[in-house]
């Protein structure tokens, strides 16, 4: 993207735009200095951005006080698992909606986005005791279960396919190929974006959810991440150094997702805000 | 039916009415992730429904109180200030969040270098988890010694606010850790938007001589229409389904400032030893009326400005 | 066309709730029928019980002797296996709310919050355990008063498993700095934010606090319901006043305390501030004892010079009078094992290994004697004097177990936020909680 303007002004949009990116970035950096520090150092004035003597204990430290290793290999289980069911099952049901018509459609597609806006904290009993009849509380499975199949996966994709010509379609159809056929052999390989988008979404919903995990897992086997640190802060609530480590520490899966994705990302939300 | 490598005619060899064969073909592929969300998202959510004209503890017999639920919440003073509190916040939150992502969008798509860290670094706070970005910015928003007071200070603000600390500051701080989180993800909406409008149309309105501003809002933001349909939808719906972050802020004090409809909710239906269900039920069906008008009426709106 | 739509949503919905409606009663766990064991469980040997329980405690980290306590346990009955469930303390009480509702609670619960015993006794959701206590021939007198606490209706539904009460704990170094003397048993409130104001120095990070309140409204209106003669309840509010221009005189015009806007605002957790050696005494729970035994032991904090004294007492009430609460141990009335579970709540309450497992921990157990004490004031690491500080002439309960008590508590604690960060005055409070509290009782 090639524009004339003159030098003065884009300067001006670089100092604003660093500006605002060190805004963004400031309580994390906030949040990593203070994982290097002692606690008694943490509010010292003036802040000190950049500890003198590290304080690289805190993140031994963390690893003997909780069993991150577990929680870390079960947040990893547990999301990898839900946003691949979640992607697959909510792309699969999105064609559906977007480009077959059959009757009765539109109705079960209002029954989604009816469920969209209702807080999850409403149903939130009704569901566990079905999931207690079914026998699936404390059971990563029962989690699985539950959270794979929300309404916000399907509306995502729904919108990103419905900017797909139905032209492109027609012509496949000519060509002899079933909706299936089309789905597999045109419709995935352009939402490759879109994929990535709800990819991250759930990735990063799934990986930072901690209500759900705290109703639904009880024994320690079963814990997550999240939980791993809300428990930790509980008990060490004054040792910030501690608690901030810990929370870098949670942080970086996302992060390396995201850096992997973005690229494919950025796209995507861009598709699924824009039909047409 | 996989096999079929013809379309419409394969079906109507087999003797199958084409609208019936389109319905199977139509319902096999939303079947997998459709039985799943029906049982374990409709069936509770509907269960919700029925509880919000009950009176249930959460464990003993459920009676039938028709629309007593309803009446008590809107004669309750606490409801109606929950629900004040909750149309402030999602005035501000929804308005403050659409204009930043548009905004950074806009800077960011000026054709300048290194597009992409900045890009991340924007939208690297929505990717972060809840629970530490609460014990963060508590830290950040202390009265005496947090750093953003101590900046406030810094730049000759006698009485910074006591932000956390404050019934009249609480909302406006949890409004801003909203917008610090979110606006990253709308402002990459915008971002795909602007990258799809055609740079000749400017160049076009430059030769007419247009202003760069006129520009902007008579060609420009016409045609991010749908994306900022989205953008405001979810955060409508985002805003009215706020929790996680303001319980781990400040658990909706002090007093009741921060204390919206899903934390009147929760207070009524879980943070409690005796449970009253059908009230937090019928809080959420307000709550969902309420989305549903502003969608439906958003849906028109859109509707008449596209054609 | 959208009427249409709306009709069919309508539609789907009432489908689903009718497919609802066929199993809500499976959906309603049945009430346990309030039947009694069929047979009044015979007084049995340990190796006759067996099978698996689970045990919901909370912050496991912090409550160590929990483990040891099944571990002993386990040594006396092999055959019992015994699943602990930790839940970070802060959410304790909404997940076990949740896991009774839904039936999924662990077979053995630790009451976190004793006032809300009351409510889950209502539902049934306690199992009556007077059967039990009769047919093991057990004299409720050992709890020295505590076991009527948890009975309800004629249902003993739990056992007082520990107590706790408050006392002051202090930092002699500071005393020593100041020279001032340290506090002694019989001291009042009055004398003791005078001893607050001679020990407060220096400023900014290096300012030494002469005392330290935590964030808990209790650390307020304990010393209001200290002499016995009110309760949380109300409904006349007037004896809050008293202990509240105290702590708010200290925090706003001595500064003798941190500000509370500060603590809450960043979460500052009651040990660390007198871990970190700028508090000079602190009115807390006599558990916190053993944790700063173990800080002490870790060489995590540089406190290792300090002292606990009885809490104060204001003009008129005798000395040695004080505040405490009590954490009762119950059986989930939807237990599979119930056998098992009063085995280990009685194993847990009465027996000798039990509580000298609790003991030794520096916890109080609900059926503390002279024996008991002297274990706990007799630990390594106790400070001297704290034999004298524990023997206290009475304990008053922070909240009294009825009704709607856990309601008028959440109110408090909103109304606690706002006077301390001075968005309400007294008068205003008095005449705020009074209004709130009557209409709570009012249901």
């Amino acid at each position: 993207m090639i524009e004339k303007r003159s030098p003065m002004r884009k300067v001006l949009i670089y100092i604003a735009l660093i500006v605002i990116t060190v805004v963004t970035l400031l309580p994390l950096v906030w949040m990593l200095s203070a994982s290097l520090k002692l606690d008694k150092d943490v509010f010292s004035v003036p802040i000190q951005w950049i500890p003198k003597n590290p304080e690289w204990a805190n993140y031994s430290k963390i690893w003997e006080k909780i069993n991150f290793g577990l929680y870390t290999f079960n947040s990893v289980k547990l999301t990898v698992i839900i946003t691949l069911i979640q992607v697959l099952t909510s792309s699969f049901a999105a064609y559906g909606f977007a480009k077959c018509k059959f009757k009765g459609r539109d109705t079960l597609f209002l029954a989604y986005v009816a469920t969209i806006a209702i807080p999850w904290q409403v149903y939130m009993l009704p569901q566990f005791i079905e999931m207690r009849m079914l026998g699936l509380t404390n059971s990563h499975l029962g989690y699985i279960l539950m959270q794979s199949f929300i309404a916000l996966g399907v509306f995502l994709m729904r919108q990103a396919y419905m900017s797909i010509p139905d032209e492109l379609l027609e012509a496949a159809r000519i060509d002899g190929l079933n909706e299936y056929g089309i789905f597999f052999r045109i419709i995935l390989p352009l939402s490759g974006p879109s994929l990535a988008t709800l990819t991250i979404f759930s990735f990063t919903t799934i990986w930072n959810d901690f209500m759900g995990p705290m109703i639904y897992f009880s024994p320690d086997r079963l814990k997550t991440i999240q939980l791993g640190i809300r428990l930790f802060m509980g008990q060490y609530s004054s040792e910030f150094g501690l608690i901030m480590a810990a929370s870098v520490v949670a942080l970086v899966p996302v992060a390396i997702m995201f850096l992997f994705f973005q690229r494919y990302f950025v796209q995507g939300v861009a598709t699924t805000g824009l039909k047409g | 039916m996989a096999k079929n490598n013809n379309n419409v005619p394969a079906g109507r060899r087999k003797g199958m009415k084409l609208g019936t064969r389109n319905t199977l073909v139509g319902l096999s592929f939303i079947a997998p992730n459709f039985i799943g969300f029906f049982i374990f998202i409709l069936i509770p959510v509907a269960f919700s429904f029925v509880l919000s004209f009950m009176k249930w503890d959460g464990f003993t017999e459920m009676t039938f109180v028709g629309l007593d639920n309803f009446v008590k919440i809107f004669k309750d003073q606490y409801f109606v200030q929950a629900l004040g509190r909750t149309l402030y916040y999602a005035v501000f939150a929804v308005t403050l969040t659409t204009f930043a992502a548009l905004g950074l969008a806009v800077l960011v798509n000026k054709g300048i270098k290194a597009v992409g860290f900045f890009r991340s670094s924007i939208f690297f706070p929505y990717v972060a988890s809840t629970v530490a970005v609460g014990a963060v910015w508590r830290q950040l928003f202390m009265k005496d010694y947090g750093p953003i007071n101590a900046f406030l200070q810094l730049i000759g603000i006698e009485n910074p606010p006591g932000w956390l600390a404050s019934s009249k500051w609480a909302l406006p701080a949890v409004i801003i850790v909203t917008v610090w989180k979110s606006m990253g993800y709308f402002m990459i909406v915008y971002l795909g938007a602007l990258q799809n409008i055609p740079q000749e149309l400017e160049e076009a309105s430059a030769l007419d001589g247009a202003s760069k501003f006129q520009h902007f809002w008579r060609i420009t933001f016409p045609m991010l229409a749908p994306s900022t349909f989205f953008v405001v939808l979810m955060n409508i719906i985002n805003s009215f389904k706020a929790f996680d972050l303001i319980w781990v802020l400040t658990e909706g004090g002090p007093g009741q400032a921060t204390t919206l409809m899903v934390n009147y909710i929760y207070n009524n239906g879980f943070n409690t030893t005796t449970p009253k269900y059908g009230i937090a039920s019928a809080a959420a069906m307000v709550l969902f009326a309420i989305v549903a008008i502003i969608t439906i009426v958003q849906f028109r709106v859109e509707k008449r400005t596209s054609n | 066309m959208k009427m249409k739509k709306i009709l069919a949503l309508a539609l789907s919905g009432l489908l689903a709730a009718s497919v609802l409606a066929a199993c809500t009663p499976a959906a309603t766990p049945s009430a346990p029928p309030a039947s009694t064991p069929a047979s009044a469980p015979a007084s049995t040997g340990g190796a006759e019980i067996s099978g698996k329980l689970t045990f919901s405690v909370w912050d496991l980290d912090a409550t160590g002797y929990l483990q040891k306590l099944v571990d002993a346990f386990k040594v006396e009955y092999p055959e019992v296996e015994v699943e602990i469930i930790d839940t970070p303390s802060a959410d304790y009480t909404n997940k076990l709310g949740v896991d009774l509702n839904g039936g999924a609670a662990a077979d053995v619960i630790l009451i976190k919050d004793s006032d809300t015993s009351y409510s889950l006794a209502q539902k049934g959701q306690l199992e009556d355990l007077t059967p039990y206590v009769e047919a093991e021939g057990i004299d409720l007198g050992m709890f020295n008063g505590l076991a009527s606490n948890f009975n309800f209706d004629g249902k003993q539904v739990g056992m007082p498993f520990r107590t706790d009460y408050y006392v002051l704990y202090y930092n002699k170094d500071i005393f020593d700095a100041a020279g001032v003397d340290y506090p002694t048993n019989d001291m009042t409130w009055a004398e003791f934010e005078e001893v607050a104001k001679k020990i407060t120095t220096g400023t900014g990070n290096d300012k030494v606090y002469g005392a330290h309140f935590h964030t808990w409204q209790a650390l307020v209106e304990n010393w209001g319901v200290q002499d016995g003669k009110n309760t949380i309840m109300g409904p006349d509010y007037e004896f809050m006043r008293a202990p509240y221009e105290m702590v708010l005189r200290m925090q706003n015009e001595d500064k003798t305390i941190q500000d509370f806007g500060t603590l809450k605002a960043g979460n500052i957790h009651y040990s660390g501030a007198f871990q970190s050696g700028n508090v000079g005494m602190m009115p807390m729970g006599t558990w916190y004892a053993a944790t700063h035994m173990q800080k002490v032991d870790a060489g995590e904090t540089d406190v290792t010079n300090w002292g606990i004294a009885t809490i104060p007492h204001a003009e008129g009430t005798p000395a040695g009078w004080t505040v405490g609460s009590v954490t009762p141990i119950a059986i989930n009335a939807a237990s599979q094992n119930k056998d098992a579970a009063w085995a280990f709540v009685n194993f847990a309450t009465t027996s000798a290994a039990g509580t000298a497992v609790v003991a030794d921990a520096g916890q109080i157990p609900g059926s503390v004697n002279d024996e008991l004490r002297a274990i706990i004031t007799n630990l390594e690491g106790m400070p001297e004097g704290a034999a004298e500080a524990y023997a206290v002439e009475n304990i008053t309960l922070d909240r009294p177990y009825v009704e709607y008590v856990n309601e008028v508590n959440k109110m408090l604690e909103e109304e606690h936020g706002l006077i301390m960060i001075g968005e309400l005055d007294m008068d205003g409070f008095i005449e705020k909680i009074t209004q709130r509290s009557a209409e709570i009782q009012a249901g």
